[in-house]
């Protein structure tokens, strides 16, 4: 199953990290803060002991011991533990069982074991304990079970540790509601624009890939069939042909084989070529008016030999910026395809209009049309209908077109049906008032 | 049609008819042409061809030695291949330029022709040609560029029995007079202004109609057969010649 798209979101990703770097801290921040109340709880309970070991070992050695005892009486908590231990280490008073073994004389208070006799039973404590050697040699043993304080450090890190999963939430609450709402993000923020570039970008060159593919086959397949028909010529005529002219004929059909290759090759490198300038440098002002009747001047003949009706209908003399050579070309090549795919007694028309804010230029036959789903791969290289298989041509006029138009900044749109209709929209033309009509001097 | 590519010949053409076309330039005899191309075996088949064509051929193989043999032996035409060793094409033109040496020049270049140096190249009165190219094609340019019109005032053009009138635009063969479009008297007006000289497709479509591109029907064949259909009546001797292969003549003689 997908997960869903905030998840796999970068910004999802930033969140979680930064959930995971403030969890760190927050654990590092409760971990000192346990610490440091821990810390203070034993040394609080340490001076106490030390004070009070000064206290008795300041007293004369009967008073020693009725001390201790009044001070274990007065203990109803058990947490007091107290001893004197003569110098060959047998228990003179207290509720210690013996001198713990790794209780250091003489030094500050610190954490050992003990076993303690007055709860009835021997019972093993870790408690903080202070041992000092009196003058006749006794020694001297108070302590302090650290248990309670233990429980207080105890809670309070229970606390924040309670406290740190809350918190670890929100941040993960956070980062989701700022990846949900940075996919609902209008799209004229400056990262949802980069987005749709580069989606874009994407999308362009997974077509490309695809194209480039299937670009290669076409081509092979393109320029393999007249190459083909060249070599069948000539070996048939190296065999059979006896005569200077027979000879030449072969060599005629070869030649035009080759010639037909060429063009193939010709095309392709032409437009390569368009589709890698970036001539708009060189671009000036183009009077379409002028282009539609210099391009019907061209073709009027063609059509009528067709027996087609080629007509020219402007509405507005309209200039635009580009280069005057390539849109005749892009004009030319759209003429020729609509005349190439009229039949006899049909029309083609070629219309000079003004849209909103932009020139259209736009061609209408007669003929087959193309159909919705071919309308798309009419753009591709090398594509031929199946109802035109038979009409000579390479089949990369309209890829040219494509190319030009693109390279201008045009649109070229295509629209289905019966017969078809091209349009090429030139944005902000500008009017061609001073223009001359008709075809101009070369 | 004999194609020339970049690197390698693919075929050259023997056949007759091309050559005749050319049978009839013989005033050019012994025009010099000086042809700078670093591909040996394409200038050797260049070499050929313009030799038989009744031209004294002059090969360099690098653009700085094709300066200094364009600048001592002032040759009529050069043909200048454009990707040179030492100096590139377009380089060597310049500087003959500058010189205020006015040789024409024909480029040859396997670049294409979208270009603004080239376009300020076919200002200056010189060609420009790609590579794969025909022959013929080569030689009917270097043809033009020896025979270029001279700028006249006459505003009648004559060629054997035909006649424009420039300013009238009006023609005439002999007494019958022939209505031309717009379209057809600037075709018949170049086409009189290099009577007797080989006139191809791609010639005709960049300077009749200022078309770089060759379009994908055979538009110059329709508008010839048109032209022609006019200049040459039913029970007159044909003066518009399609040569096979290669492009037309208007003949002045018969």
């Amino acid at each position: 199953m997908r997960q869903p798209q905030f998840i796999r979101s970068n910004t999802f990703h930033w969140a979680l990290m930064v959930a995971g770097v403030f969890a760190v801290f927050v654990i590092v921040l409760f971990g000192f803060i346990y610490w440091k109340i821990d810390d203070y709880l034993i040394t609080r309970s340490d001076g106490v002991i030390t004070v009070e070991l000064d206290g008795i070992a300041g007293l004369s050695p009967q008073r020693r011991l009725e001390a201790i005892d009044e001070k274990l009486r007065e203990d109803p908590r058990g947490v007091q533990l107290a001893a004197i231990f003569a110098a060959d280490g047998h228990r003179i008073t207290g509720n210690l069982e013996s001198l713990p073994s790794h209780l250091q004389i003489d030094a500050p208070a610190q954490g050992t074991d003990i076993v303690r006799t007055d709860r009835g039973t021997r019972q093993h404590e870790v408690v903080r304990a202070i041992a000092r050697r009196m003058r006749n040699g006794d020694v001297l043993v108070l302590g302090r079970n650290v248990d309670e304080t233990m429980e207080i450090s105890h809670v309070v890190g229970q606390a924040l540790a309670l406290g740190l999963l809350p918190g670890f939430c929100l941040c993960l609450l956070a980062g989701a509601w700022l990846s949900v709402r940075a996919q609902n993000r209008p799209v004229d923020e400056p990262f949802s624009r980069l987005a749709v570039i580069v989606n874009g970008m994407l999308d362009e060159m997974e077509t490309m890939i695809h194209a480039l593919a299937g670009v290669g086959n076409d081509i092979a397949h393109d320029l393999r069939t007249p190459l083909t028909r060249a070599r069948l010529a000539l070996e048939r005529g190296r065999t059979n042909a006896t005569t200077l002219v027979q000879l030449q004929t072969v060599a005629d059909k070869a030649i035009a084989g080759i010639d037909q290759s060429l063009a193939i090759i010709t095309a392709l490198l032409r437009l390569a070529e368009i589709e890698n300038s970036r001539r708009s440098a060189g671009f000036g002002s183009v009077p379409l008016h002028e282009m539609l009747r210099e391009v019907c001047d061209i073709y009027e003949p063609i059509a009528e030999n067709k027996n087609i009706a080629l007509q020219v209908q402007v509405a507005d003399r309209l200039n635009v910026r580009g280069d005057r050579d390539l849109l005749i070309e892009a004009l030319a090549n759209l003429v020729d395809n609509a005349i190439k795919f009229t039949p006899e007694g049909g029309r083609v028309d070629m219309e000079l209009l003004r849209g909103k804010g932009e020139a259209i230029v736009r061609v209408t036959d007669t003929g087959y049309g193309i159909s919705e789903q071919e309308r798309e791969a009419v753009l591709r290289r090398f594509y031929r209908s199946d109802k035109i298989r038979n009409t000579p041509g390479v089949g990369l006029g309209l890829n040219l077109v494509a190319a030009i138009v693109k390279l201008h900044g045009f649109r070229l749109a295509i629209f289905p049906g019966q017969g078809c209709r091209v349009e090429i929209s030139c944005p902000n033309p500008e009017d061609g008032s001073s223009g001359k009509i008709g075809p101009g001097k070369r | 049609m004999a194609l020339v590519s970049g690197k390698r010949i693919v075929s050259r053409a023997q056949g007759s008819s091309p050559a005749n076309a050319f049978a009839v330039i013989e005033n050019r005899l012994m025009a010099k042409v000086l042809l700078i191309e670093d591909d040996s075996e394409t200038a050797e088949e260049i070499t050929a061809e313009l030799s038989d064509r009744g031209f004294e051929v002059e090969w360099s193989a690098n653009g700085i030695e094709g300066l200094d043999k364009a600048r001592s032996s002032r040759p009529d035409a050069m043909i200048v291949d454009r990707l040179l060793p030492g100096m590139d094409g377009l380089t060597v033109i310049e500087a003959l330029r500058k010189d205020q040496v006015r040789t024409p020049v024909l480029v040859l270049s396997a670049l294409g022709a979208v270009d603004d140096r080239v376009r300020g190249l076919r200002m200056g009165g010189d060609d420009y040609l790609t590579k794969p190219f025909a022959v013929v094609e080569l030689v009917a340019r270097v043809e033009a560029l020896l025979r270029r019109p001279v700028e006249s005032r006459e505003t009648t053009l004559r060629v054997g029995p035909l006649e424009l009138d420039l300013i009238e635009r009006t023609a005439k063969r002999g007494d019958r007079a022939i209505d031309l479009l717009p379209r057809e008297f600037r075709l018949l007006e170049y086409m009189m202004q290099r009577s007797d000289q080989l006139l191809t497709r791609a010639m005709l479509l960049e300077e009749v109609w200022n078309y770089k591109f060759v379009p994908a029907t055979n538009l110059v064949d329709v508008h010839m057969g048109r032209l022609r259909h006019k200049v040459d009546g039913p029970d007159e001797a044909p003066m518009i010649h399609n040569v096979r292969g290669a492009g037309f003549i208007l003949r002045s003689g018969s």
